[in-house]
């Protein structure tokens, strides 16, 4: 199954072989390829690269050609600020200025840097056929405070005749972005409304639900799969959203993903998110990341869940904590290693390995998750203990299974941090790998000869 | 009109974002006086300033921030209530400069470096002024220096660090940790959309709170203030 299929399959409620991974990768790809985020957003080459690059780390299913909702903004005169290590911010209204809506500039295939993702989408495609590609489009309430700025709240209520002329424009933007994203190979449209966030239910199916409803209508009649991405605390709007008909909606950690799976599933509405950003992914270790992502998929179940971060990725977000996630959700051994872990007494603390070193043998201890039950232990262990018969009493050969005690105690002393792992006399070689033989033999000579043995 | 309920109606303009007699909104109260004409009457009627902020203001903001923080109204709202605020304190301005009306304490503000967003910022700062804090609002995209520098200025005040974009969160670790350094003492509070408890655990800052009441009855707390 490709990830494009997984992904169509999982907006579907239909099945998948495994869950959907969908990392947010934005300006996180500058990080992957040594960029800043100002040279990467502004040229097509740069974000191919950076976004082939999280392809061939993550092992996605789906990702954004790029996650930057300041680029329609620009497009319509509002200026901009930028950083090295974010995406840029929107310093100027032109509508808070005496602009009218009327007099901005026309909205076109040509205008600011909506050439470079075009581009970049169009190159993408060619280069990974197989992967779900995402298209962002700036939500309309979210580029109509660009526009207006934060007095739109208060024209909300003193003026809202003026405010739903603007969403309407603004809608308008939306839906050619999505129309170019669509022609220029993507697969799903995802309209980011993040500052839907600040505003009531009612506000909500007042100036957001009859633009949102055309805007996935549209996507729907061009053949692409529409998603409703929101951050921050919308709790009060989930089900608003729903009603928006799209074919998903994407949250982030302030909102419970075991209440938006009850409100989305009901309304057969696929959901996806919320890795926690920051607390997590940034700047958590391995171990969190692995836990983490674990509690999120079993929170979002098998079926309609798309696994995302919440949002957009800090751009330094560590890839190993991202490569971590797409081992989780492909590797049920993995899995079951961490939920025996967790099951574990946490006070389990490290073996006394006192007298478990020989100065006349090599030691290997392979620790296990149950060579029994887990396939790639039982090959490790069958590999490690033929090359070590090869050596004869020189070599003794020990397997712990974490699901014991003295195993966990063992992992812990030794230093391991995942199964199947072998160590030879205190050394971690072979880390979820089976290895030939001819590797195995020559490692164990290599610790014989240290000892002097051969 | 007795003194207390020109107070109450204070409150209540307040509490439902009715700024003066012109004011559309709400339109239930199209055409009645608003919070401006109120204060006004109030002090008119030789009622005392601070009783016109702790009684009437105060009490219409704390409702504010209350059902700000119960998800009963949102941010269009509060920025109703924040101008029919401004509209009162306008009133009010001369008897702070005179010190008839004294502050509760001073709270220093801003949104972290390379973060240009300030709702959520101006949120707290119109709910902290109107619970009686004096707020010393640093703008957006304010630098590590520029809130050393303010507290210098200000060395016994709350800072507050807002921040919008997950991406600009690791500026505010570094803030929080360079205001801890020069004073172990000084109370950081943080916030924002992204922001959380555990975050806000991790980088040693002392308070977060999803809303502003959280934070006012937080700081009443620890200052013996409310």
């Amino acid at each position: 199954m490709t990830g494009k299929e997984r992904i169509k399959k999982a907006f579907r409620f239909e099945k998948t072989d495994k869950t959907p991974w969908v990392p947010f990768v934005g300006v996180h790809g500058a990080h992957l390829t040594g960029m800043d985020a100002e040279s990467y957003l502004k040229s097509s080459e740069a974000i191919v690269k950076g976004v082939s690059k999280a392809i061939e780390l993550y092992k996605p299913d789906g990702i954004p050609v790029s996650f930057d909702l300041q680029a329609e903004a620009e497009a319509l005169g509002c200026k901009l600020k930028w950083a090295a290590d974010n995406p840029p911010a929107v310093v100027s209204h032109p509508l808070e200025e005496g602009t009218s809506a009327g007099q901005l500039p026309g909205f076109s295939k040509d205008a600011g840097r909506i050439p470079v993702f075009l581009e970049a989408c169009r190159k993408l495609r060619r280069e990974h056929p197989d992967i779900a590609l995402y298209g962002l489009v700036t939500g309309p309430f979210t580029l109509a405070l660009h526009l207006a700025g934060t007095n739109i709240f208060m024209q909300m209520m003193e003026a809202p005749d003026e405010v739903m002329k603007l969403m309407e424009f603004c809608n308008g933007v939306s839906k050619k972005m999505a129309s170019w994203y669509i022609q220029n190979g993507c697969d799903v449209i995802a309209v980011v409304d993040p500052m839907t966030s600040q505003i009531d239910p009612v506000s909500f199916e007042s100036f957001v639900s009859p633009p949102a409803v055309e805007l996935f209508d549209q996507v729907r009649n061009e053949g692409a799969l529409g998603s409703f991405f929101v951050c921050g605390f919308a709790q009060q709007n989930i089900e608003a959203m729903c009603r928006c008909r799209p074919d998903n909606i994407s949250i982030d950690e302030n909102i419970p993903l075991s209440y938006v799976k009850d409100v989305a599933s009901s309304l057969n509405v696929s959901f996806g998110g919320n890795l926690k950003l920051t607390s997590v992914l940034s700047m958590g270790s391995l171990r969190d990341v692995e836990l983490h992502t674990l509690e999120t998929l079993d929170q979002g179940g098998e079926k309609g869940f798309i696994m995302a971060p919440g949002c957009d990725l800090v751009m330094d977000t560590p890839a190993e904590n991202l490569v971590a996630v797409g081992r989780v959700l492909s590797d049920s051994y993995h899995r079951e290693f961490l939920r025996t872990l967790e099951a574990a007494d946490t006070g389990t603390g490290k073996a006394d390995l006192s007298g478990h070193w020989k100065d006349e043998k090599v030691v290997i201890d392979i620790i296990t998750l149950d060579s029994s039950s887990c396939a790639p232990c039982q090959y490790m262990v069958e590999a490690v203990e033929t090359a070590a018969n090869k050596f004869g009493n020189k070599v003794i050969c020990n397997e712990y299974s974490i699901k014991s005690k003295e195993g966990i105690s063992m992992m812990n002393a030794l230093g391991v941090k995942n199964v199947p792992v072998t160590v030879l006399d205190g050394d971690i070689r072979f880390i979820s790998r089976i290895p030939p033989q001819a590797e195995i033999d020559s490692v164990i000579r290599e610790k014989l000869v240290a000892k002097k043995l051969i | 009109m007795k003194h207390n309920e020109i107070l109450e109606k204070i409150a209540y303009c307040i509490e439902y974002g009715k700024i003066d007699r012109n004011s559309p909104f709400p339109p239930n109260l199209k055409g009645q006086d608003g919070a401006g004409e109120y204060t006004q009457m109030a002090l008119e009627k030789g009622i005392r300033a601070d009783d016109v902020l702790r009684m009437g203001l105060m009490q219409g903001m704390d409702r504010v921030g209350k059902k700000f923080r119960e998800n009963k109204i949102f941010v269009p709202q509060v920025l109703m209530s924040a101008k029919a605020m401004n509209s009162s304190m306008e009133h009010l301005m001369p008897f702070f400069t005179s010190g008839e009306i004294r502050s509760k304490g001073k709270f220093i503000i801003g949104t972290v470096l390379g973060d240009l967003h300030d709702i959520g910022k101006n949120l707290v700062s119109m709910i902290l002024k109107g619970n009686g804090w004096e707020v010393i609002d640093l703008g957006i995209d304010v630098s590590s220096e520029k809130f050393l520098d303010a507290l210098k200025e200000h060395p016994d005040s709350v800072v507050g660090l807002s921040a919008l974009l997950t991406t600009t969160m690791a500026n505010m670790k570094e803030t929080v940790e360079k205001i801890k350094d020069q004073n172990s003492e000084t109370c950081v509070a943080i916030g924002g959309a992204p922001v959380t408890r555990e975050f806000c655990d991790r980088i040693g800052a002392d308070i977060y709170s999803p809303d502003p009441q959280g934070l006012v009855d937080y700081l009443n707390q620890r200052y013996n203030a409310g």
